[in-house]
């Protein structure tokens, strides 16, 4: 099935645009030097793949919400797929190619973008052939089931972590469990042995991260708030393809420095500012630039996303290495979409609003995202609890021809004023 | 009264503690969902739709309890939303493993365990050994039953069509197993002695997730093509695998075996169990096509397809896929292309 | 001074002047390409029927797909704002109002204040339209005010898929080909019972709260309203001009602004 393109080319878009971006980010006096880490650890990050790629190195590419740790302690490079065929959908604008292969596999159009596009992907070998295929169940069906075409498509074997739906002490084992048996198939389809001392070096790194978000996240609280409106798209990033790395410390220490330094001078990302919102899910990705200008043009900022930046309780003991890679599975921000939604986890976003002072909510209905539309009136009914309006914007994460600009334009400025008039 | 959704809820634990299982199906037509769509939006599958919708009319009062598994993305979602907006006294939802391993077995057992506790504690008896077994010998005869029904269907000519076993399938969700079992086995003798009658185009196969509307069923046999057998969770994945009794294991951990062990759901992996199965039904039943109705916005079944369509064809038998909504009766696009697909077959043959 | 409000859309342009006592005229004129021609042309017309001459200070709201465009307006507001004051003024005791537009339909809810609170579209797809509707005339060859109430008339519906409006075509013509076919009434009925319930589904996403009101040109079919009071289980509340509701709307913040000394 595969039809090799200049695979080459695609990723190199995303590695020259990254460094563009970063050099153009040094060059300007007003830049966060956080801005160019990322773009840097973004060029690094994918010139590893692409090198991978070209010496015929053992690739792991592996889903969304992945233990990547995992990957890092054994030394194999990894390939998170759907950040890579979004960003590829990005920088080449080539998002329609990629999505109707996914349709000529077999996949109904009904399936989400991010995985229908990614099968499209490695069809049209835009991405570079793994030699294992890792996946999990997190958080969705379409998570879970995109493993085996994958592994069709790649002539490549795989491994599937189930993770349990609820949390307790036997549904914690199972996951261990899960976790060894993966570790063992990757000694054996590697020729790796997993490093144990340097997957605790990498826990130990997990939790200071997760500190420092939290860190981060306080200092977000700040009225007018310092982190600029889009922003949390980065720190996502981060959680996926950096989980317990050096790089993605120093990026949030920078971050968070620089956070402080504005919250001190009472400077805000956006002035002056207006709106403080929630997000709920993620904005169109091809609209980023237009969001983050009419968030500046409104004096809109996000200021706290639950599902994204929001970390859940606990630290990570290093002297327990797997088990604190799956505690830390627990307790990702995504995870309150996963488990059962009872009132405490429903309290956590009225709280998160709260914390927040927030005068609104934008709940980005992703046309193939199931399981996070069939929440929109329950998270509705329960922010109504405190009086904040959620604005639903039905839109797709990379397909483009979904919703326009213009439309997004339209249903942002009726929310502006519906919250204006309320003031 | 408890309801229960999804072929991973162990029935028999709410028999034995003296409940009545009824099986949560939603509306049994394609209706209007508003309130369905309203709470769990247009874009989720049909199926939960239609069983929130259902639940919020307030059709579902009357049941004291709910038990569903964490099987799918739908069910999970509609039982979020069912705890939360219709308030059913007992709520139970088990994690079902999407493995066969021997720590995923002990897992869904746990998880099993569990819910007898729970129920136990809410209804304030105790569920022993005795009452299981009980409940198992009659849950394995309604198998039983249903397989000897099943067998009809092989031959050239059966005496009952896909329409009325759908009907058929429909009662059994419905009533009494006790009472089921007497029904079906009466039917069992009339039919021993009726003609065999039901002639075809060519003999299909029905797969796919939720059906329960033999109307479905019948724009197809109108047309000449004879349905079989299927693969449903309303159908053989409902009662396929009976529970294995044996000395050496308790009667929970013998129905935790066979739960978690049954005709696989698309959303168990690996998916080659379930494409397997199928395999060997259509090899059995003598299959000439394959149906495959897919719920509207059913996830997990919509994955599997490109590959089961793969094995299927591998095996010489093509497949006609069709995409539903939840209760449909067979419309004028459904009919067309049905009958292009007999078509197709017949042509095949000759 | 006196307020105008001008509802600039993409088929009809319509314009409102409030005076203090309330409407002193309202007017509905065709849109051509040029947005500004077309503004123009309908502020002229309802300047002539409220007999105001053109030297009276006006401050001016506009709204509307092209609101944007009017250069002489002082403010601009969206569709939303501005439907959500206009029906306040109409009928105070509105909380859930309708507006079935020709491309998209829209639910509001506002309070005693004509605030909003909340509102949802429904733009992604015809289903639920005005040009659902249109389409489906034409499939039955008559125009869409006979089909709505010849709709009245059936004493049963067929059942028509709701779910997509090229669905519902392909099954209309079935049922139009059938034999025998199933009279036209009860597919009108089925029809129209497919939008309603695309507009009530719609409704339930943010809750349904009394009174109920219905605006924008689709509010004229009687039938189709009918069905909704039916399905709703009490009466809605239809204004006498539902298309200038925006309009006035527009006028109306164009008078609270006025009293802020903006110019």
């Amino acid at each position: 099935m595969i039809v090799s393109q200049g695979k080459e080319n695609k990723l190199n878009s995303i590695i020259r645009a990254s460094r563009i971006i970063s050099r153009m980010n040094q060059a300007s006096p007003e830049a966060r030097k956080s801005n160019t880490l990322y773009y840097q650890m973004m060029a690094d990050y994918y010139t590893r793949l692409l090198e991978a790629s070209k010496e015929g190195e053992f690739i792991a590419a592996h889903t969304v919400f992945f233990p990547a740790e995992i990957l890092y302690a054994m030394d194999i490079v990894p390939m998170h797929t759907e950040t890579t065929t979004w960003m590829i959908a990005l920088f080449t604008g080539h998002s329609a190619d990629m999505l109707s292969a996914g349709v000529e596999l077999g996949l109904a159009s009904e399936i989400c973008t991010p995985h229908r596009g990614l099968a499209g992907a490695f069809a049209l070998g835009v991405l570079p052939r793994p030699s294992v295929m890792l996946w999990s169940n997190l958080v969705c069906d379409n998570t879970a089931k995109s493993g085996e075409l994958l592994m069709e498509i790649n002539h490549c074997p795989g491994f599937f972590i189930d993770h349990p739906f609820q949390r307790s002490e036997d549904e914690e084992k199972y996951l261990v469990g899960e976790l060894t048996d993966m570790i063992h198939f990757l000694e054996e389809q590697s020729g790796r042995k997993m490093d144990w001392d340097r997957l605790a070096d990498i826990v130990a790194l997990m939790d200071r991260q997760i500190e420092l978000l939290r860190e981060i996240n306080e200092l977000r609280k700040a009225i007018p708030t310092p982190f600029n409106p889009q922003g949390f798209l980065q720190l996502l990033t981060i959680d996926y393809l950096f989980p317990g790395r050096p790089e993605a410390i120093e990026y949030l220490e920078t971050l968070r420095d620089e956070l402080a330094d504005r919250v001190k001078a009472g400077q805000g990302a956006v002035s002056p500012e207006r709106f403080r919102l929630m997000s709920l899910f993620i904005p169109p990705m091809y609209l980023i630039g237009f969001l983050e200008k009419i968030s500046q043009e409104y004096g809109a900022v996000s200021v706290t996303e639950p599902f994204f930046t929001y970390w859940g309780e606990g630290t990570l003991d290093p002297a327990k290495p797997l088990e604190s890679v799956a505690k830390k599975s627990y307790m990702l921000p995504e995870m309150r979409m996963y488990g059962p939604l009872d009132e405490r986890a429903l309290n956590g976003i009225v709280n998160c609003a709260e914390q927040y002072r927030v005068d609104g909510a934008i709940y980005y209905a992703d046309v193939g995202c199931r399981h996070t539309c069939a929440t929109i009136k329950l998270f509705r009914d329960v922010l109504d609890r405190i009086d904040v309006p959620v604005l639903t914007l039905d839109c797709d994460v990379v397909d483009p021809t979904i919703t326009s600009e213009e439309d997004v334009r339209n249903k942002l400025e009726q929310f502006f004023e519906l919250l204006e008039d309320r003031q | 009264m408890f309801g229960w959704l999804c072929t991973y809820v162990p029935e028999e634990i709410l028999h034995a503690a003296g409940a009545l299982p009824i099986r949560i199906t939603g509306y049994s037509k394609e209706t209007e969902l508003d309130d369905g769509n309203a709470y769990l939006y247009i874009n989720t599958c049909s199926f939960s739709r239609s069983c929130l919708q259902l639940g919020l009319k307030g059709e579902y009062d009357f049941l004291d309890g709910v038990v569903g598994g964490s099987t799918c993305d739908g069910a999970r979602r509609l039982f979020d939303l069912w705890r939360h907006y219709i308030g059913t006294p007992f709520y139970h939802v088990l994690t079902v493993p999407r493995k066969y391993t021997q720590p995923a077995h002990d897992l869904y057992h746990s998880q099993v365990k569990q819910f007898k506790t729970h129920l136990e504690e809410f209804l304030g008896i105790q569920i022993t050994d005795e009452s299981l077994y009980r409940s198992i010998v009659v849950y394995n005869e309604s198998r039983n039953l249903l397989k000897r029904l099943y067998e009809l269907r092989k031959f050239d000519t059966p005496p009952i069509s896909g329409t009325e076993t759908m009907e058929v399938l429909n009662t059994c969700f419905r009533m009494p197993k006790e009472l089921f079992n007497e029904w079906l086995r009466s039917l069992l003798d009339e039919l021993s002695i009726r003609e065999n009658s039901h002639k075809s185009r060519a003999r299909l196969m029905v797969v796919g997730s939720v059906m329960t509307n033999p109307e479905f069923i019948e724009s197809i046999e109108e047309l000449g093509g004879l349905v079989v057998t299927d693969e449903l969770c309303t159908s053989t994945r409902y009662w396929s695998d009976p529970v294995v009794l044996d000395r050496n294991i308790t009667p929970l951990q013998a129905i935790s075996q066979r739960y978690l062990n049954n005709f696989p759901c698309a959303r168990m992996f690996p998916s080659d169990e379930r494409f397997n199965r199928i395999l060997d039904l259509a090899r059995e039943f003598r299959v000439d096509g394959v149906i495959s109705q897919i719920v509207r916005y059913c996830v997990p079944y919509a994955h599997d397809l490109p590959l089961l369509t793969e094995r299927l064809k591998g095996q010489g038998i093509p497949t006609l896929a069709l995409d539903v909504e939840y209760g449909t009766p067979g419309s004028g696009q459904i009919r067309t292309r049905v009958q292009a697909f007999l078509e197709m077959l017949e042509a095949k043959r000759n | 001074m006196k307020a105008l409000g001008i509802d600039a859309g993409s088929l009809t342009t319509k314009a409102v002047i409030l005076g203090n006592d309330g409407i002193l005229a309202s007017c509905i004129v065709h849109s051509d390409d040029d947005v500004e021609s077309s503004a123009k042309a309908a502020m002229e017309e309802v300047l002539n029927l409220a007999g105001v001459s053109f030297n009276n200070d006006l401050y001016t709201v506009s709204t509307g797909v092209g609101g944007k465009s009017v250069s002489f307006s002082h403010k601009k507001k969206t569709i939303t704002t501005c439907l959500a004051r206009g029906i306040s003024y109409l009928v105070p005791s509105a909380r859930t109002t309708i507006d079935m537009g020709a491309e998209s339909s829209t639910v509001i809810k506002v309070n005693e204040r004509g605030h909003i609170i909340d509102w949802v579209n429904h733009d992604k797809c015809a289903a639920g339209t005005g040009v659902f509707l249109q389409q489906m005339a034409k499939l039955m060859q008559m125009p869409v005010e006979e089909m709505s109430k010849l709709s009245l008339q059936a004493k049963s519906k067929a059942d028509i898929s709701g779910t997509c409006a090229v669905f519902a075509e392909s099954e209309v013509i079935s049922h139009v080909h059938r034999d025998p076919p199933t009279p036209k009434e009860e597919i009108i009925a089925g029809i129209h019972f497919s939008v309603v319930s695309r507009i009530i589904s719609l409704c339930k996403r943010i809750g349904i709260e009394r009174d109920v009101a219905v605006v924008g040109g689709v509010a004229l079919n009687t039938g189709l309203v009918k069905i909704i009071e039916e399905e709703l289980g009490f009466g809605i509340l239809v204004p006498d001009r539902p298309q200038i509701v925006a309009a006035l709307g527009a006028a109306v913040i164009a008078r609270e602004n006025m009293g802020k000394g903006a110019k």
